[in-house]
């Protein structure tokens, strides 16, 4: 096999696939004996590539303390970060992105380095069904998803008084984000929803290894998919005694995985508010709000 | 004509243009030769010179040779182990901007050319001996630095720090830096705070609010940080020993496990390579490996359960406070 050459984002609003989409690949390069090891391990295996959003990452690249930068000065430097290609250590050519491709702060530049980079699969989801995801991970009320979810300024890490170990992440409203990286024009783009990743797999995870350049044997991909179904992703959540990704006050990160459960639990006025802010992506990307 | 001032970090004599309050002064008297001249810089008659391949947009490398850019705030120009030039970008970046990474980046630059071992870590001393504390961004270091200062330990260097090659720790960077998040839960008295610079809400703590250690002493062990993410406190039998059971050193980690550690947790190890050093490095690395033991050291989560813990532990004795069996230490 040749050498990799160039890496991809992964990018997406966050609980809408993107953990799934590493372990798919994960796995797959795993079955296809790139990274040979006995069985997927949770909280080895993932090392796909840093989330663009690292201080650690970003501290190697700008060659200072991240935390002595203000977030409005670190999103214009952020596209810098990493423009040579090779910068990517091998085998971590998959990196996970939750920031609209730019910020408000940015100077209209992207938030990441494009230099090198082969392209970015976009993974969305319909936003009623991240609402109540983000309600678990977060440990927030459904009222208050749905506001973040319709916020021009939402964004994770938001607070510029607490140093963790990503930087601040600009979203802003669900459609928004969603509309940043499919419309952009720098990075070829593959658009991947979730509802499609759970019910089609198998056309929808081929399609994304012949993008990443994978191995896209049929029976491999379903070998794949199979391992990292939500069932098999639990057992191994349990079986690592916690995903190292999952937040303190979030009981498990792997915990329905179904579509269409924001339809049953939002209140129909959640709903309503959802699918009048964001009337023409959900339409655009085949989603449907409450009847009225 | 800017006044020129004198410190000392690392053991080296410095002459500057800026004011660093983050280094030990020196009376202008006590310096004959200083070994480090920090200048303001005029970039446009810097040289050009061809660059290696393990610089980035941000911080170009060559031997003997570091260069920062950060757009809209300032660039630095650190050469021959000695001479470390500044530009501001524009009339709106403060000394206060310039010096925050001239400190850090410049000093650390020339320190590695100096052919220094630079490591990324908060150094403390009680009783005569040091520890280093290593980790990544957000591992806790600073915050278990400060909970140790008030336990009446003092300060060696903060960001990071320097061990020389009879395992000696030097006085470097005096100055700890918190967020306004853990200054606020740690109960920092604010009037003895200022801002790391304008607009941050991140404050800088400097002698005399922070004892610092004034001369080098004996490194006596390593930590690298981790942090301990929501597990249960195992329980004790009294509270006082349930926190104090949240701090966890692993076994020492074997030499090969500590200097891939070290190596890992350098100050820039791009720089290293950049600057054509790293086979100093891993050569320095491993010699520290055979001096000094690393181990793990697993912090609670929680601010307040951090200084809570370190009621009844020691840490310059990290058996004391390992748990047997479980820990593997070779991380």
């Amino acid at each position: 096999m040749a050498e990799p050459k160039g890496y991809w984002y992964l990018a997406s609003y966050p609980k809408s696939g993107n953990t799934w989409c590493r372990v798919f690949i994960s796995e797959l390069l795993r079955l296809s004996g790139e990274t040979p090891t006995e069985e997927l391990h949770l909280n080895w295996d993932l090392n796909t590539g840093a989330i663009a959003s690292s201080r650690l990452w970003l501290e190697d690249q700008l060659g200072v303390n991240s935390c002595d930068l203000s977030f409005a000065e670190l999103d214009p430097l952020r596209a810098a970060a990493g423009a040579s290609a090779w910068l990517f250590a091998e085998g971590e050519r998959f990196h996970k992105v939750h920031d609209a491709f730019r910020s408000p702060d940015s100077w209209g530049r992207p938030v990441v380095s494009l230099e090198g980079c082969r392209g970015v699969v976009y993974i969305l989801r319909h936003p009623e069904d991240i609402a109540v995801s983000l309600s678990h991970f977060f440990g927030w009320s459904l009222n208050r998803c749905v506001a973040f979810l319709l916020s021009p300024t939402a964004a994770l890490v938001p607070d510029p008084g607490h140093g963790g170990q990503q930087v601040r992440q600009h979203m802003g409203r669900w459609d928004q984000h969603v509309t940043s990286w499919v419309d952009q024009l720098k990075l070829p783009v593959l658009v991947m929803r979730y509802e499609d990743m759970l019910h089609n797999g198998s056309d929808t995870f081929l399609a994304l290894a012949r993008f990443l350049d994978l191995p896209t044997n049929q029976d491999l991909v379903n070998a794949a998919l199979g391992n990292t179904a939500i069932g098999r992703l639990q057992a191994l959540e349990k079986q690592v005694g916690g995903f190292a990704e999952k937040p303190a006050v979030c009981e498990r990160f792997f915990r329905s995985g179904r579509s269409g459960e924001g339809a049953e639990k939002l209140s129909l006025e959640q709903r309503h508010e959802l699918a009048m802010g964001l009337a023409e992506v959900m339409a655009r990307f085949g989603y449907e709000g409450p009847e009225t | 004509m800017a006044e020129i001032n004198h410190y000392t970090a690392f053991g080296i004599t410095i002459s500057s243009d800026l004011v660093m309050p983050e280094l030990q002064p020196l009376s202008s008297q006590n310096v004959s030769q200083p070994a480090v001249w920090i200048r303001r810089g005029d970039s446009s008659r810097w040289p050009s010179r061809p660059w290696s391949r393990h610089g980035t947009p941000s911080l170009r490398l060559a031997p003997g040779e570091c260069r920062l850019e950060l757009e809209g705030l300032l660039r630095l120009r650190a050469w021959d182990g000695c001479r470390l030039h500044w530009q501001r970008w524009d009339d709106s970046v403060s000394d206060r901007d310039v010096r925050t990474f001239a400190v850090t980046c410049g000093l650390g630059a020339l320190a590695i050319q100096r052919g220094m071992l630079v490591l990324h870590g908060t150094a403390l001393e009680s009783q005569g001996q040091a520890i280093l504390l290593l980790g990544h961004p957000a591992s806790g270091k600073s915050t278990l630095a400060w909970c140790l200062l008030q336990r009446g330990w003092r300060l060696l260097s903060s960001e990071f720090s320097v061990v020389d090659e009879e395992g000696l720790i030097w006085p470097g960077l005096q100055q700890l830096k918190l967020w306004d998040d853990a200054a606020r839960q740690l109960g920092v008295d604010w009037a003895q705070t200022s801002p790391v610079r304008r607009g941050l809400k991140r404050y800088a703590l400097r002698p005399p609010v922070i004892a610092c250690a004034e001369r080098p002493l004996p490194l006596r062990c390593l930590y690298t940080l981790c942090r301990d993410k929501g597990a249960a406190p195992v329980q004790q039998e009294d509270e006082v020993k349930t926190l104090a059971a949240q701090i966890r050193a692993s076994r020492a980690f074997s030499q090969q496990g500590s200097l891939l550690s070290l190596r890992n947790q350098a100050f820039h190890p791009r720089m290293y390579r950049g600057m054509g050093l790293e086979a100093g490095l891993f050569t320095q690395a491993g010699a520290l490996a055979r001096r000094s033991p690393l181990h793990r050291l697993q912090v609670p989560e929680g601010i307040k359960a951090m200084a809570s813990a370190l009621e009844h532990l020691d840490l310059l004795d990290p058996a004391s406070l390992q748990v047997p069996v479980e820990e593997s230490g070779d991380g």
